[in-house]
């Protein structure tokens, strides 16, 4: 362990730090995506999607898989830091309309994976959870 | 083994020159994953790595921080300098692709995929880190020995002569190691999953609707195939970060290698992933095994060229 301290700053320096764990140890036992509710000042909302891989053609999962991996990383309590950035995005692209951008809710939808022994798959119900709300500042839409 | 033995095999695998046309095949491949990743970013730029990103530049400091090699962290934060930034990137790796100025380019084009991954490491995949990876060890191999620009100007100022000079492998042996380390880390890591022991890790991955790709047949989907499917991966990637090494096996679990990666290709949908890792591949097969395999493949276009002449006279 001690080297690994010792050597870990040298790699994350340089890009040559790896981890191959595909899949691994377990992979993930949910369906889950990630939306947001846009609140206007005028008091109307908005359902806004990150960009769903099962919902795109071909083509554009191919081209938009990014989002698919940030969303896998968005949703996780560990990766709270990278909310607010998330708001302020998500702010900055539903500003158009003449009622400006008042708060912004990050939700999280999630179906369990469940095996049966007849190996049917039936899509458990889903879930949904609101992990974190952001007030817009007039700055953040500049 | 006597340690004097070793150290001769050691030497002999390291350093024994050879030929570097395998490995001028894959800056040729690598290149042009490159251009393929940063095209298909190419929409989302500045959505990423912008001014205004997702992940801002000071927010990814401060969830990783440390000083990294980020040349994010030294340009202007504007949306000229990042659009730049890109065409560099772009315009480097497609010179290392047709092999001018080879090492600059690979400094370039490691130093760009460095920045590009440090700056938003929530959105990198395997690939990305093998590639990246990969990058760093083409910038002290002889990747433009040959089938580039750069011998062509060598060969007509007389630097050189119409054959190839074999040269040390070091570099290529680490990329190989690289490709070989990343199969047994893998199944390293499914190995202690439950999952992967008790056969039911497909299971859950082929029902992810969000990497779903091409529609699989049904009969692949019963739980007796997906479990069969993941101990046979489990062992494929032992296979391949060990067995690999004994020349005897190689070719065959290359092949192994091709059909499970596309296999996922088809099945899953990880951009550029399986691609990625394929291109080492090339590093893994005798030069004079490329050289016959073109040599076929130059004859088959000739003869269809000829057939294709006599129909249309």
């Amino acid at each position: 362990m001690a080297y690994r301290n010792f050597i870990r700053p040298y790699f994350v320096w340089s890009g040559l730090f790896q981890s191959w764990d595909p899949f691994a140890p377990t992979p993930k036992i949910i369906n889950s995506y990630v939306e947001a509710i846009v609140i206007y000042q005028d008091g109307n909302t908005r359902n806004w999607a990150l960009p769903r891989m099962e919902q795109l053609s071909l083509t554009d999962r191919y081209f938009q898989e990014r989002y698919r991996k940030y969303a896998e990383n968005l949703k996780e309590d560990t990766n709270a830091a990278i909310w607010p950035d998330a708001a302020r995005f998500i702010a900055r692209h539903n500003s158009n309309g003449p009622s400006p951008v008042k708060m912004v809710l990050l939700v999280r939808y999630w179906s369990f994976i469940v095996p049966r022994p007849d190996g049917e798959y039936v899509p458990a119900p889903w879930d949904e959870h609101v992990f974190y709300s952001y007030t817009v500042q007039p700055e953040d839409l500049q | 083994m006597r340690p004097g033995k070793l150290a001769e095999a050691w030497n002999t695998f390291f350093f024994a020159p050879q030929s570097p046309i395998p490995l001028s095949l894959f800056r040729i491949v690598y290149g042009g994953l490159v251009i393929a990743t940063l095209l298909m970013l190419r929409p989302a730029w500045l959505d990423w790595y912008g001014p205004h990103a997702w992940v801002s530049l000071s927010t990814m400091h401060q969830v990783e921080p440390g000083t990294r090699l980020n040349l994010f962290m030294l340009i202007p934060q504007t949306t000229a300098w990042i659009e730049a930034f890109f065409w560099v990137c772009l315009g480097s790796a497609l010179l290392l692709t047709i092999g001018f100025l080879t090492k600059l380019n690979t400094v370039i084009v490691f130093l760009c995929l460095t920045s590009i991954h440090q700056r938003n490491l929530f959105i990198t995949h395997g690939g990305d880190t093998f590639l990246r990876i990969a990058g760093f060890f083409l910038i002290f191999a002889p990747a433009g020995a040959a089938l580039s620009v750069d011998r062509l100007i060598r060969v007509r100022r007389g630097n050189e002569g119409p054959v190839v000079e074999a040269r040390s492998p070091w570099a290529q042996r680490m990329i190989q190691f690289e490709l070989a380390l990343l199969y047994f880390a893998a199944f390293c890591s499914k190995a202690q999953g439950v999952p992967w022991l008790d056969g039911t890790a497909l299971y859950y991955v082929y029902h992810l609707d969000e990497l779903r790709r091409f529609p699989l047949p049904a009969w692949f989907l019963h739980p007796v195939i997906l479990k069969l499917g993941t101990w046979l991966a489990l062992a494929l990637e032992f296979s391949l970060g060990v067995l690999i090494w004994i020349r005897k096996l190689r070719y065959y679990l290359l092949a192994l290698g091709v059909l499970f990666h596309l296999f996922l290709e088809y099945s899953l949908n990880i951009p550029l992933f399986e691609w990625d890792v394929l291109s080492a591949y090339i590093l893994f097969i005798d030069a004079a095994d490329l050289r016959r395999a073109w040599h076929w493949l130059r004859g088959r276009a000739h003869a269809i060229a000829g057939e294709r002449a006599v129909l249309s006279a």
